[in-house]
């Protein structure tokens, strides 16, 4: 029993000694301001130890945040992709519906310029040759609207005759195909012609044939002169530029012949404007006659 | 040797959630560390049978460990500690820590008494500290994190006085949260 409590005694006085010492060493610390020899001792030893830990546990942190973490960066992206999709139809949508007023802003200033009876149209469907040439379009008027052989132009110039003519819809002949035929004239010359298609596969060339051959060389057709609808044969207005002579084939003889680029990109018509009638002849009394009559079949009004 | 195991792995413990806590802490605890030196001193009290010396020489020891890498004033945490050991070896009689819940809640109470200790330690010396406001509302979060992971501390204290035991009674025991 003495044993013991003199065990206990020996216990206690440890802990005492135990908490008196660190409140000697706080004491100190606090009125030293610094770490001691032994605190700086200790720390070199133990710092590996919390460098290795703080190492690794950073290594599983930034595995965390790069890899796993990514689930969410993943659905985020999933959301913009769409986002992005969606934007990217809305942008098409927009660029079309941009293109479409273009397109209908010049048909507005042709129809205004045309002293003849219009209807607008929209192409409704274009079937492609093997090099992706528009062959011919279709358009959006009828046995209603329109007849075959009515003049189809647009802003920048004439597309191609009605060729044939359903309940709802019609095909267009354009002026690149060889069944086209358009009387044209040359401004700078003064040379007429007859513009057809050549049909070629990868191109929508023009050639006029039987164009007549001027006896002074500067009056002759070269590359680069425009060629203009003549208004003859009662079908296309005069004056719409129909292309550009892009090559003088033959130029011997009374005629040359030339090869003339479109300058309506065929590919690109979105809306046209079928003319309904002839041109109007020069009449005195134009002022009182506001409409001209029917050439191309009757038609509802 | 039992006592040394305990607080070399309560150091290198409090290393490790020292650094990792904020990778896994989220919420107001996310700068709340759970004061795992006070769960080692407390399971040194509380399984302290004999004698009390070594339990609370391992508690001041492992307190001068986390002054050093805490950057306190070297002797506030050992103080504290010693403190808490001793506060945990005067409960050893009256209470049983058995089960998660119970465990949870002991931890709280210690991390409380080790936060309300320091609290006064450092008024007593003068040490600076921030409003009443913060350092109350920091014990409170200190006392969540560590009853959070008390459970865990705890089984690994077990692990280790099973490992010493010398009989398979004293391993259960041990295992049960018995004093060695």
């Amino acid at each position: 029993m003495a044993m013991t409590l003199q065990r206990r005694l020996v216990d206690w006085s440890l802990v005492g000694l135990l908490i008196v010492m660190p409140a000697l060493v706080l004491r100190a610390s606090l009125s030293r301001g610094e770490p001691s020899g032994m605190d700086r001792a200790l720390l070199r030893i133990t710092a590996p130890l919390e460098a290795g830990v703080t190492w690794v546990v950073g290594g599983l942190g930034g595995i965390w945040s790069r890899y796993v973490a990514l689930v969410d960066v993943e659905g985020e992206n999933r959301e913009l992709r769409a986002e992005n999709d969606e934007l990217r139809k809305q942008l098409a949508t927009m660029s079309r519906r941009a293109f479409d007023a273009t397109a209908l802003e010049d048909l507005a200033v042709v129809k205004r310029q045309t002293p003849a009876d219009t209807v607008g149209a929209r192409v409704i469907g274009a079937p492609l040759s093997p090099q992706f040439r528009v062959l011919r379009i279709r358009i959006d008027r009828g046995d209603k609207d329109v007849a075959p052989g009515m003049p189809v132009i647009v802003g920048t110039g004439p597309v191609g005759r009605i060729d044939k003519v359903y309940s709802d819809y019609a095909d267009v002949t354009l002026i690149s195909d060889p069944a086209s035929s358009i009387e044209v004239v040359v401004p700078r010359t003064g040379g007429r012609g007859m513009l057809t298609g050549l049909g070629r596969p990868d191109s929508y060339a023009c050639a006029i044939e039987w164009l007549e051959r001027q006896a002074k060389p500067e009056d002759r057709i070269k590359v680069g002169d425009e060629v203009v609808t003549s208004g003859l044969g009662a079908s296309f207005p005069p004056g719409l530029v129909v292309g550009k002579v892009s090559k003088v084939a033959r130029d011997d003889g009374m005629f040359q012949q030339v090869e003339v680029e479109p300058a309506v990109d065929v590919s690109r018509v979105r809306t046209a404007l079928v003319l309904l009638a002839p041109l109007p002849p020069v009449d005195p009394d134009a002022k009182t006659k506001k409409r001209s009559e029917p050439a191309f079949g009757g038609r509802a009004l | 040797m039992r006592t040394a195991t305990i607080v070399l792995v309560a150091y290198v413990l409090c290393v490790f959630v020292a650094a990792a806590w904020r990778l896994v802490a989220f919420g107001p605890i996310y700068d709340a560390v759970p004061d795992l030196g006070a769960l080692t001193a407390a399971y040194l009290g509380l399984t302290a049978r004999r004698g009390v010396a070594s339990a609370v020489g391992g508690s001041v020891l492992l307190g001068y460990f986390i002054d050093l890498i805490s950057g306190a004033p070297p002797g506030l945490c050992a103080l504290v500690l010693g403190l808490a050991c001793l506060v945990a070896r005067g409960v050893q009689q009256r209470i049983y820590v058995r089960g998660t819940a119970m465990t949870m809640a002991f931890s709280a109470f210690v991390a409380l008494v080790a936060a309300i200790v320091a609290l006064a330690i450092r008024a007593l010396y003068h040490v600076p500290r921030a409003s009443w406001s913060i350092e109350l509302r920091h014990a409170a979060l200190v006392t969540i994190a560590t009853a959070v992971i008390g459970p865990l501390v705890w089984r690994v204290f077990k692990r280790i006085d099973a490992a010493y035991a010398r009989t398979h009674r004293e391993r259960d025991a041990a295992l049960e949260g018995l004093a060695p």
